[in-house]
C-alpha cells in the first residue's frame, strides 16, 4: 500500500465522516487544525483511495490536494533571532512551507551571523540533525556564505538545501562540496513577501525541498523502515494516555524516519519502549530510543528492514 | 525613495549591492526618515569586510523651547501656559518641577499649567527655556537604522553626526583608529554625483 501526502480542508460541519474514512481506508492523520469554521487535515492515505475521499468531500465543499511534504519535519536556520533576519525572511519561508504540509522548526542559531565569527554549537548542530532537512538561510554575499559554509555544514548529516541572495549558478559554483539543494536570490530581506516574483521564489523552495524529500524517500525505500513513522504515532497516541495532556499543537510529530514524542524523556522513554505494536514487537525492538535535543522530548528513530529483518 | 536626491547603494558585489538597496530603502521608509535625508550612500566591501554609510540630512529642526509649543501670559506672579502641543508636554513638566519646584507648579486642566514664580513673572525669560533637542532623536534614529541596514555580523562601529552630515562605519573585524580616509572617499564620490 502506498501512502500519499495529502492536505483536506473543508468545513467543520460532517468533518468526522471524513475521519473516519480516512481511517478506514487505512491512513493517518498526521495533523488536525480547526481554524474557525474550517478544518484542515494534512493526512496520509492510499494513493488508490484518493478518488474515494474526493468524492465523499464534495458534498460538504471539502477541498483535497496533494502537499508534498505531509510527514516531514523541517529545521529552518536562520542565522539568528534578531531584527535583521526576522520576521522576514525566516518567517516567510517557514510558514510557505507549513502551507506545503511541512513541520518546521525555525532554529536561530546563537551566534550564526557573520563570515568569520559565525559558529555553530554542538546543541545547534544535534537539533538540526534531528530533522528530516535542513534550510539555511543565508545573507546577500557570495564572499560570506563561501567562507562560512564549511563552519555551518560541520557535522551535520541531513540534506541542506542553501537560500542565498546570490543567483542559484553561484551559489552552486561557491559551495564546494555540493549541498543537497540551492535556491537563489532569496538571502536577506526586510519587508514582506507579497510581490508575485517572492512568491514564486517560496514555491522554487518548495519545489526544491519536495524533490530533496523525494530522493530520501527512494533512499528509504531500498531499504524500507520496519514500521512507518505515522503507524508509530497512532500507536503511541493510543497507548499513552498521557499524551493527549500534552498542550502542543502536534503532541507526536511525524519525521521521515521517525517521530518527536513531546513527552519528558525520563518519566516515558521506558513505558513507550514497552509498547506492543503487533503480537509481540515491542517498539524497542524496531526503533531507537533516544532523548531529543529539543527541550527533554523523546526521539523515536525507526530502524530499517535491514537491521531489525522485520516489517510491521 | 524618490523624495531623496541622491541615494546609492554601491558594492564590490553588484547583486549583493542591489539587495541592499531594497534592504536599505525599506528601513529608511519603515523607520519615517524619509523627510529627514537629503543624500545617503552606502558601501559594502564584504570581502574586508566594511560597511560605510555617509549622508546629508535636510535643515535640522532647531531646539525646541516653550514658546513653541504653548501660549505664555504673565500675571503678577503667575505664568500660565495654555498647551498647544502636548507631544513634549511631559518633559515640559519634568523641567518646570526642577526649575520652579513642584510645589510651584500646578495643572489644573490638561492644557493648561500655572507657576508660580518669586519674582517678576514676565521677566523669568521661560518663554525661551529649551524643553527637547530633535536633534538628539534624530542621530539615534539614523544611526539605529544604519544598524538595521548593515550585515548583523558587522559588530564593530563609529558613527559621527555633525553640521547635518552624519557618517557610520561598521566591520566584523577591528576598525583603523582613523576611519576618517573610508567616510571622505565616500562623501567625495556623494558630492561628484550632484
Amino acid at each position: 500500500m502506498i501512502l500519499v501526502p495529502i492536505t483536506y480542508k473543508g468545513g467543520v460541519f460532517r468533518h468526522d465522516e471524513i475521519l473516519d474514512l480516512i481511517e478506514d481506508m487505512g491512513g493517518y492523520i498526521i495533523q488536525k487544525h480547526m481554524i474557525a469554521q474550517e478544518v484542515v487535515l494534512q493526512a496520509l492515505i492510499p494513493k488508490e483511495d484518493i478518488e474515494i475521499l474526493k468524492t465523499v468531500s464534495r458534498p460538504l465543499a471539502g477541498e483535497v490536494k496533494p502537499a508534498p511534504l505531509v510527514g516531514t519535519e523541517i529545521a529552518v536556520v536562520s542565522m539568528s533571532l534578531e531584527i535583521h533576519h526576522l520576521p522576514h525572511a525566516s518567517c516567510d519561508v517557514a510558514e510557505y512551507l507549513r502551507t506545503a504540509g511541512a513541520k518546521t522548526n525555525m532554529i536561530g542559531l546563537a551566534r550564526g551571523f557573520g563570515k568569520r565569527i559565525g559558529l555553530l554549537s554542538d546543541e545547534e548542530r544535534d537539533i538540526i540533525n534531528e530533522h528530516d532537512l535542513a534550510i539555511y538561510l543565508f545573507g546577500n554575499f557570495e564572499t560570506c556564505i563561501k567562507e562560512k559554509m564549511p563552519t555551518f555544514r560541520r557535522g551535520i548529516q541531513v540534506p541542506i538545501v542553501v537560500c542565498g541572495g546570490p543567483t542559484k549558478e553561484t551559489l552552486m559554483k561557491i559551495i564546494d562540496p555540493p549541498v543537497a539543494g540551492y535556491i537563489g536570490g532569496l538571502g536577506r530581506f526586510m519587508h514582506r513577501t507579497k510581490e508575485p516574483h517572492e512568491l514564486a521564489r517560496l514555491d522554487e523552495i518548495v519545489e526544491e525541498v519536495s524533490r530533496v524529500i523525494d530522493q530520501k524517500r527512494i533512499g528509504i525505500a531500498k531499504d524500507p523502515l520496519s514500521v512507518t513513522p505515522a503507524r508509530l504515532m497512532d500507536i503511541i497516541l493510543e497507548n499513552v494516555p498521557a499524551i493527549h495532556e500534552v498542550t502542543s499543537p502536534i503532541p507526536v510529530v511525524v519525521q521521515m524516519d521517525g517521530t518527536r514524542i513531546k513527552l519528558p524523556y525520563d518519566p516515558y522513554a521506558a513505558e513507550i519502549r514497552e509498547i506492543e505494536i503487533e503480537a509481540g514487537i515491542r517498539i524497542a525492538d524496531v526503533c531507537d530510543i533516544r532523548p531529543s535535543r529539543m527541550r527533554d522530548y523523546i526521539l523515536l528513530k525507526v530502524k530499517p528492514f535491514s537491521e531489525t529483518g522485520m516489517l510491521v | 525613495m524618490s523624495t531623496l536626491e541622491y541615494f546609492e547603494v554601491d558594492s564590490t558585489e553588484p547583486v549583493g549591492g542591489q539587495l541592499y538597496r531594497r534592504i536599505a530603502s525599506t528601513v529608511i521608509t519603515d523607520h519615517n526618515l524619509l523627510k529627514v535625508l537629503e543624500r545617503l550612500r552606502i558601501f559594502i566591501d564584504p570581502s574586508v569586510p566594511v560597511f560605510v554609510a555617509v549622508g546629508i540630512t535636510r535643515t535640522v529642526p532647531r531646539t525646541i523651547t516653550v514658546s513653541d509649543l504653548a501660549g505664555i501670559t504673565y500675571d503678577g506672579q503667575k505664568i500660565t501656559l495654555a498647551i498647544a502641543d502636548e507631544t513634549f508636554l511631559a518633559d515640559l513638566l519634568q523641567i518646570l518641577w526642577k526649575s520652579y519646584g513642584k510645589d510651584q507648579v500646578s495643572q489644573p486642566d490638561r492644557f493648561t499649567i500655572e507657576i508660580l514664580t518669586s519674582g517678576d513673572a514676565a521677566s523669568s525669560g521661560i518663554e525661551d527655556l529649551a524643553v527637547a533637542d530633535p536633534t538628539e532623536g534624530l542621530f539615534k534614529d539614523l544611526i539605529y537604522s544604519m544598524q538595521v541596514i548593515c550585515p548583523e555580523g558587522f559588530r564593530v562601529k563609529k558613527q559621527n553626526f555633525h553640521n547635518g552630515r552624519f557618517w557610520f562605519v561598521a566591520s566584523e573585524n577591528t576598525l583603523p583608529e582613523d576611519v576618517t580616509p573610508l567616510v571622505d572617499e565616500q562623501f567625495r564620490i556623494m558630492e561628484a554625483a550632484s
